[in-house]
């Protein structure tokens, strides 16, 4: 098998993919995982949905993300008057010509960032799921194709209890992803406190690549085989989730093809000279946890938990 | 052309028709020397043009063009051998077919009878003889045979080189059910079970007529006649003689004698003294009836076996396969002591008018010799003192060979000297006849026992004198006594044998060749001499007392079922997983090495973390570590496994 990470047309591309997670990991310190995670899923085609408290760097995540690799972006920040026009846009009559004219709404970006996407009414928040899902719009009876490559970033704070409105399930799993970014180590942590703001920083980011660098990307890991021992892996790993007592609804065929399709993005970010299951593993819980559901009776109660105890649980063939 | 022939070949076959016309080949290999010359021209050519055919894509002669020819080859056949029974033309006939058969070869299916026929040629050789060499010959033929036939269905990527390993294998796998089958399998001796052997190609040996030139015909002939292992010491050189037939009736030129009533009061007519002598000996096939005894036999282990008048030893059927029989015979011994009128009438006659200067000679030499014992003497003197040459190229010899010998050429092989002094005898009024069969042999060292060969064929003469009965007298000893003495190998490597038109082989040469007839002699005595006697003796080495064929059947059933039992589940246990497999099987071996387990879904990045950070072999680990997963979820392949292999094989904990 050729090993298509190291060669063809997209080389280029892929140092600068190097280039900018060495970037992002120099603004967003100690958090090498996740920024891995981020790439992977952004070049798996899918959505992130980040859950943290507030001040841990969800933000600056997705803005850097999108300067580094020269993405257009904009940002939505969810409130509960928020209305889908908001996020779609609008046609307005001109008086000038006497026509309506479609003014395209923040969704109309490359990178979208949507914060507190939990603080929006379920009409909302729908309304951006369903742009997530087709990769276009409908307004006025017409459908509108929103841009490629088109990356969702959507950020909820899981303490704020009180006049939000969870997303359910069934529209969880349209993110390929969802991670939490937690608090620095030490180090980290006393380098944000001494030195330079992060927001000067970002100002000063450079892009290393383009749009059409991420779609050649893109399609080359969709390119990227899996071998026989991999695949029999992942297939342990969804049975387990559908047989375990802890767990009451197991992964879907889609949670398993998501699992194959982020592994692969992972092992691509990666350099690794196939799919290993080290890939399945670190993308595990980020793809598996919002998508078990725990049982009444479960001895862990937390997804993520759930979700690393399958992996603990199943050998690896 | 008729519509079906018009198609053209696709070239489809063109990658195992060599194989098929290969294994064809080998397998008609065998049979080549006793095919007539036509059928072999007409083989070879139906598979160049058929291989031609396949390259170009044009289509197989016509249904019409193809039966004519068939039809054409059968009469050939018929024309050649009269007949189209019996080994010979039976094997010309399927050779011939096969090769036809090409001409029609359209599918796979028709390769398959291809290969079949390749399988019976193969083994029809053992219609003809067995040799040391046919077992490895035949494991061969089946070997490519089998190779041809994986190359059928073999998948594009797999090397000639692996079909014929897989050959191999196959037929190791069917070595120790073979081997089971020719312990076990019943041997029956009686007649009709015996295989039915090629009797229309010549052998080399004796003929039951004598005329000048006939035997030294064999006397280059290094053709094994048979072997004779003694119980005892072998007797001197001038002591074996080997009789095989005696001729009586001479017609001026050539010897002959018709047999004999067969009857066991013959052997009444001998006095027997001193010691007998034991032995054995393997007979190569013959086609005749006689049976080779040292003089003379007193007993012999041969059911069906008679001596005729003559002393010699008679088999009711020709010996046309390889025979082992014990004899006991006595060099001291005296024949007929009387000898009745009518016999000695017998063997004084001579043709009228021929060889007139003989029978003058032999008239005058005997009334100045007075006695017969003094005739005799005087006659081999003249052989000894006079220029008479022992060769083994004598000029040819005229109407009266006998006068031609004595008077003018003075060249001769045995047979003349045989001839010319019987002729003498008999003109002087003394009975006279020749026996022929075998002098000398050489012993080999190697296997301790005598070979005598067809170049060791002679001729000799016995007279019969009052009182002392048949007398044997050689007049060669006269000539060449080292040819009596030494034995025909010895002479040779003593220089005499240059002056009778021999050459000595090489020192090494001869050691090479008494070697490998050692081997064959060991061969015949336990492979292919192994019949009903030597079962019943190996069964009861096994714990099998006399068991009948039912039993044998049922023993032979059981260690088929076994062996094959057996040998499934070897196969089962050497079982080798595809390389992503072995590349686990290398890794766990590895984790064993280090000491610590894996835990149960710790991924091998995380372990090798783990194993490095508690050993701190940081390098050796992550290498390892890292070529397993290239080779078993990367695409490191073939030669990365084998670089894990030894990369881990090369790990010490």
């Amino acid at each position: 098998m050729q090993n298509p990470l190291s060669t063809g047309t997209t080389g280029s591309a892929r140092d600068a993919l190097d280039i900018a997670r060495n970037a992002l990991n120099e603004i967003i310190l100690g958090k090498e995982a996740q920024v891995s995670l981020a790439l992977s899923c952004l070049l798996a085609r899918g959505h992130l949905l980040i859950e943290d408290l507030p001040g841990l760097g969800k933000t600056t995540l997705a803005q850097a993300l999108a300067q580094v690799l020269g993405l257009s972006f904009n940002r939505i920040q969810f409130t509960s008057d928020l209305l889908p026009a908001d996020i779609l846009g609008v046609s307005v009559f001109r008086q000038q010509t006497g026509t309506f004219e479609f003014q395209q709404g923040p969704v109309f970006a490359e990178l979208v960032l949507a914060d507190e996407v939990n603080r929006a009414t379920p009409k909302a928040q729908s309304a951006l799921l369903e742009a997530m899902e087709e990769q276009q719009v409908s307004v006025d009876g017409t459908t509108r194709q929103l841009p490629s490559p088109f990356f969702v970033v959507a950020t909820q704070n899981p303490a704020d209890q009180i006049g939000t409105f969870p997303l359910p399930e069934s529209q969880l799993d349209r993110f390929l992803m969802r991670i939490e970014i937690g608090y620095p180590d030490e180090a980290s942590e006393r380098e944000l406190i001494t030195g330079e703001d992060r927001r000067t920083l970002l100002a000063g980011l450079e892009a290393t690549a383009g749009p059409a660098d991420i779609v050649a990307l893109q399609r080359d890991v969709r390119k990227l085989r899996m071998n026989e021992p991999l695949v029999d892996y992942i297939q342990a790993l969804v049975r387990h989730t559908r047989e375990s007592p802890d767990i009451a609804v197991g992964l879907s065929p889609r949670g398993a093809q998501a699992l194959a399709a982020a592994a692969r993005a992972h092992a691509y970010v990666e350099r690794h000279s196939g799919v290993f299951p080290d890939d399945v593993q670190a993308v595990f819980e980020a793809v598996v946890a919002h998508r078990l559901k725990p049982a009444a009776n479960a001895s862990h109660h937390a997804p993520q938990e759930l979700a690393r105890h399958v992996l603990s649980a199943v050998a690896i063939p | 052309m008729s519509k079906r022939g018009a198609r053209g070949t696709d070239g489809s076959l063109l990658d195992s028709l060599p194989w098929t016309l290969t294994a064809l080949g080998v397998a008609v290999l065998v049979h080549l020397p006793h095919l007539p010359i036509w059928i072999s021209a007409a083989s070879i050519a139906c598979a160049v043009f058929r291989l031609a055919i396949e390259k170009r894509r044009r289509p197989l002669p016509s249904v019409w063009f193809r039966g004519a020819l068939a039809l054409g080859c059968f009469l050939g056949v018929l024309t050649t051998y009269d007949t189209i029974s019996g080994v010979g033309p039976g094997t010309a006939l399927l050779v011939v077919m096969a090769a036809l058969k090409l001409l029609e070869t359209r599918k796979r299916r028709d390769q398959f009878v291809l290969l079949f026929i390749a399988v019976f040629l193969t083994m029809s050789a053992l219609l003809r003889e067995q040799y040391l060499w046919s077992l490895p010959y035949m494991l061969l033929s089946l070997v490519v045979t089998l190779s041809a036939w994986l190359r059928m269905s073999a998948a594009p990527t797999q090397t000639p080189r692996q079909s014929v390993f897989a050959a191999t294998r196959l037929m190791g796998y069917a070595l120790p059910l073979a081997v089971a089958m020719w312990i076990f399998f019943p041997r029956i001796s009686s007649p009709f079970w015996s295989v039915p052997i090629d009797t229309s190609s010549g052998v080399t040996g004796l003929s039951d007529t004598m005329s000048p030139g006939d035997v030294s015909s064999l006397s280059q002939s290094d053709a094994v006649a048979f072997r004779v292992r003694f119980d005892g010491a072998a007797p001197a050189p001038r002591e074996r003689y080997w009789r095989a037939i005696v001729l009586h009736r001479f017609n001026g030129r050539s010897w002959s004698g018709s047999e004999p009533a067969l009857d066991t009061r013959y052997r009444d007519r001998i006095r027997y003294r001193g010691e007998p002598v034991d032995y054995e000996v393997t007979l190569e096939a013959t086609r005749n009836q006689w049976i080779m005894a040292l003089d003379v036999a007193e007993s012999w282990s041969l059911d069906n076996v008679n001596m005729g008048r003559t002393q010699s030893l008679w088999r009711q059927q020709p010996v046309d396969q390889r025979i082992v029989y014990r004899v006991r015979s006595f060099p001291d011994y005296t024949i007929d002591e009387t000898l009745a009128g009518f016999s000695r009438t017998w063997y004084l006659n001579l043709p009228e008018g021929r060889n007139p200067r003989t029978l003058r000679l032999a008239e005058s030499m005997r009334r100045d010799a007075g006695s017969d014992r003094a005739f005799i003497t005087a006659v081999l003197g003249k052989f000894n003192r006079e220029e008479y040459f022992y060769t083994l190229e004598p000029p040819a010899l005229g109407r009266n060979p006998v006068d031609g010998f004595l008077f003018s050429t003075r060249q001769g092989f045995c047979e003349h000297y045989a001839s010319a002094f019987a002729v003498l005898m008999r003109a002087a009024g003394i009975p006279a006849r020749i026996v022929l069969g075998y002098q000398g042999g050489e012993l080999n060292p190697l296997g301790n026992y005598l070979l005598v060969r067809q170049a060791d064929a002679h001729a000799w003469t016995e007279v019969w004198l009052e009182g002392e009965g048949w007398t044997r007298i050689d007049p060669t000893a006269a000539v060449a006594p080292e040819r009596i003495e030494a034995g025909r190998s010895g002479a040779m490597f003593a220089g005499a044998g240059a002056a009778w038109g021999l050459t000595a082989p090489s020192r090494w040469r001869y050691q090479l060749g008494m070697t490998w007839d050692a081997l064959n002699a060991r061969w015949n005595e336990l492979v292919l001499g192994y019949g009903p006697e030597g079962q019943q003796r190996l069964m009861q080495h096994l714990g099998l007392n006399n068991p009948g064929w039912r039993t044998l059947l049922l023993t032979l059933l059981a260690v088929v079922v076994g062996l094959t039992l057996a040998v499934h589940g070897l196969l089962m246990l050497r079982f080798r997983p595809p390389a992503a497999d072995q590349a686990k099987q290398i890794f766990e071996r590895f984790t064993r090495k280090t000491g610590f387990e894996p835990a149960r879904g710790e991924s091998p990045l995380a372990y090798a973390a783990r194993l490095t950070e508690a050993r701190g072999r940081h390098n050796q680990v992550g290498d390892i570590v890292s070529l397993y997963l290239d080779v078993r979820y990367g695409g490191a392949g073939e030669d990365g496994l084998a670089d894990l292999r030894s990369r881990v094989n090369a790990f010490r904990a």
